[in-house]
């Protein structure tokens, strides 16, 4: 059964844009997956804190369907390329298809908390 | 004596699940330290706090936030 997943690549910021592309697509290969993932690039931007000795980064978000099998494979390229500084894959499958909290279900929330407020 | 009641802002914003990947908003919920602020003092509900707890520790490592603010390596 495929899932549905979301990684996060940190790209090393000194990469050229084409290079990265051109990684995203081998790494999109390597899933097999059914439909072109969906892909958001964050750009370059600052790392919180340096990896290594780098304090910059080129971020890009990818949503894809695939089967788990096919996830170690995927894994070990992303590990052996030196240009992904790091990455993180995580299912994504409660945000779709979520409906939005209705006017009921937050009013029973509201009530929850009051009552374990009672308590103490 | 009861005290005042807080309202999750995830819960008042309709927010069903937190992103790890919105930085600034999960900024809120840490401490000047960087440590995730306790509910009792946010008032985020427990599964928004559960939530909240994850999606702070993959930002970390994504170097979204930091792990420990003003620390000089």
């Amino acid at each position: 059964m495929p899932r549905t997943y979301e990684a996060v690549y940190i790209f090393d910021s000194t990469l050229e844009d084409a290079a990265i592309n051109d990684k995203i697509n081998r790494f999109n290969g390597l899933l097999h997956a059914k439909a072109q993932p969906e892909t958001a690039h964050w750009g370059r931007r600052q790392l919180a804190y340096s990896i290594g000795a780098k304090d910059n980064g080129y971020y890009v978000v990818s949503k894809f369907e695939t089967e788990p099998a096919t996830l170690p494979e995927y894994e070990r390229a992303l590990r052996l390329d030196d240009g992904v500084i790091r990455y993180l894959i995580t299912l994504h499958e409660h945000e779709v298809g979520a409906p939005p909290q209705s006017e009921e279900d937050l009013a029973a929330a509201t009530r929850r908390d009051d009552d374990d407020d009672d308590e103490d | 004596m009861r005290r005042p009641t807080k309202s999750c802002p995830f819960c008042e914003s309709r927010v069903r699940w937190v992103d790890y990947k919105d930085d600034r908003t999960l900024g809120r919920f840490i401490t000047d330290q960087g440590k995730i602020l306790p509910s009792r003092l946010s008032g985020v509900c427990a599964r928004h706090q559960r939530q909240l707890a994850t999606a702070i520790k993959r930002a970390r490592f994504l170097a979204l936030i930091p792990y420990i603010r003003g620390h000089q390596a």
